[in-house]
């Protein structure tokens, strides 16, 4: 046996590979109607099973409890709650980051799910706080949960 | 109906990195091993199935299935891959030889966590494409959000969760299949970097390599091959949304509802009394407790409290993740719930030297396939049949 170990998989004979693949990813019917509310009239949107009496955010085809179909759009407004956070202080590669970014669920107040985004404009957060959107500027708006710039303490 | 034992177990690894061996070798090692451990069986003829289980973007291949007959002898042979943790594996071959229609399974998982060189952004790619994905961030700000909801709605404490950390690495010294055992204290982990607030460096278990293979056969053929089977009692498997923002973030319900399936078959109606040790998933400190309370082994919000006080240690009442868990031996990704496995039959055949449980009779092997997943596999174990 050798002495000698190695212990940098670099130095071991080796192949570097990569794997290209993009997608192109549907939003499908829910996802189109919500993100173009947002995007031309500002407006987060549930979809209703009007059987169960619950409105799902993000909106969805169909309910998951009575595998109905949902017909039913209801604006929920922009204000929503903390339910949980976490303050994350590195990035994606392991690296500190300048400013610790804030991320939420943010449920609101009669719908099952809700939007996980980022928190700002504020120094506390806390569970149980109350927070509404910020919207990008329409004419930067694409369709995108980006088009919620974050979501800050509400007035 | 048969009842089914595992009778064969062989491992390498775990360890931080493993350049010396390819994920074939690798594979190949812990195969000799496991045919040697089950009284010498042949794979080229005694094996009736092989079902190895990866995910192909861990492994760099797109169909990796293809990539794993040979280094298990099973070229030419009954084969095929389960896209998940190596307990789905297990439930798999379990269903297999349950039938009658097949003996012998023999059942993979690996890591060559090593060779990935952006594995976060594959965990990143698990997430939402259209809802979630496009905030960025390292995708672990969901086990911290997770953390954060728990303590809050349990009152467990940050030096609780840390004492799950202190334990583990500790049992992880006395076990050589663990790469990461060390000597730590509360503060030693409370004074780590808060990466995910609440979330500690030191409470995020660190990836490993290794592969585990175990041999599984029907009653008649088990007791031919070995005089230390290890009965499965019952398995049961769960998987609760793909939707973080529909999921439960305070408590595991798959793994409560896995864990009951799994009890109905064993016929466990007290888990804390007719088991005697588990084995359960601790990606992240918090996890073992929340998954504690989760599989019925103590109250919802009290697994802080009793860890603290010792319940769990290995001189407990109830020892969980003798094998130092996966902060003590390393994350090995899909072969996860096959580390817990194999620390379950090494305690129950009395092979776990220095960190065997005396008399166990009942162990319980837990899984969870980590973020942003919410599936869970559970696994009752005895060496009574």
């Amino acid at each position: 046996m050798s002495l000698e170990k190695i212990t940098n998989p670099f130095n071991a004979r080796h192949w570097i590979g990569h794997m290209e693949a993009d997608y192109v990813y549907t939003l499908g019917v829910a996802g189109e109607r919500f993100f173009k509310e947002i995007k031309e009239n500002g407006k987060i949107m549930g979809a209703k099973c009007q059987k169960c009496n619950i409105t799902y955010v993000p909106p969805r085809m169909y309910c998951e409890k009575c595998f109905e179909k949902l017909k039913e759009w209801v604006d929920i407004g922009k204000k929503g709650v903390v339910h949980t956070f976490t303050i994350a202080t590195i990035d994606i590669n392991g690296e500190k980051l300048e400013k610790p970014t804030i991320y939420a669920l943010i449920k609101f107040d009669g719908t099952c799910g809700g939007i996980i985004h980022k928190i700002d404009e504020t120094d506390t957060v806390y569970i149980g706080m109350e927070v509404e959107a910020v919207l990008k500027p329409s004419n930067e708006r694409k369709a995108s949960i980006n088009d919620i710039a974050y979501f800050k303490p509400a007035k | 109906m048969t009842e089914v034992a595992i009778v064969g177990v062989g491992c390498v690894g775990f360890r931080q990195i493993t350049p010396e061996l390819s994920y074939k070798e690798l594979m190949y090692e812990a195969a000799v091993k496991a045919y040697e451990d089950a009284g010498g069986i042949n794979p080229r003829k005694d094996v009736d199935v092989f079902v190895t289980c990866a995910e192909d973007y861990l492994e760099g291949f797109s169909i990796f299935d293809e990539f794993v007959p040979d280094q298990l002898g099973a070229a030419l042979r009954h084969l095929f891959t389960v896209s998940g943790d190596g307990m789905l594996g297990l439930a798999t071959a379990y269903m297999l030889i349950k039938t009658g229609q097949f003996d012998t399974v023999v059942v993979e998982a690996h890591s060559k966590a090593s060779d990935i060189l952006t594995y976060m952004d594959i965990v990143a790619f698990g997430l939402d494409p259209i809802f979630n994905r496009p905030l960025g961030g390292h995708p672990y700000y969901v086990a911290g959000m997770e953390m954060n909801r728990y303590m809050h709605d349990t009152c467990t404490t940050m030096e609780q969760c840390a004492s799950v950390v202190v334990k583990n690495k500790k049992n992880a010294i006395l076990n050589p299949y663990a790469a990461y055992g060390a000597g730590v204290t509360i503060d030693q982990v409370l004074c780590s970097e808060t990466c995910f607030y609440p979330l500690k460096k030191l409470e995020i278990s660190n990836p490993a390599d290794g592969c585990v293979v175990m041999v599984l056969a029907s009653e008649n053929v088990a007791e031919k091959l070995t005089d230390k089977p290890v009965w499965v009692k019952g398995v049961g498997w769960c998987t609760e949304t793909p939707s973080l923002e529909t999921m439960d973030w305070t408590k595991a319900v798959y793994t409560r509802l896995a864990a009951e399936m799994a009890y109905k078959t064993a016929k466990i109606s007290n888990p804390l009394k007719e088991i005697d040790f588990a084995e359960i998933h601790d990606l992240f400190a918090y996890k073992e407790l929340q998954h504690m309370e989760a599989l019925k082994l103590c109250d919802y919000g009290e697994a802080g409290k009793l860890t603290e006080q010792g319940l769990t240690a290995l001189d407990g009442e109830f020892p969980v993740n003798p094998s130092g868990g996966l902060l003590g031996m390393g994350y090995g990704l899909e072969a996860s719930g096959m580390q817990k496995l194999l620390e379950v039959v090494l305690q129950l055949r009395g092979e776990a030297g220095k960190r065997q449980i005396q008399d166990a009779e009942v162990g319980l092997a837990h899984t969870w396939r980590g973020i942003p997943t919410t599936t869970g596999v559970v696994a009752v174990l005895s060496n009574k049949k």
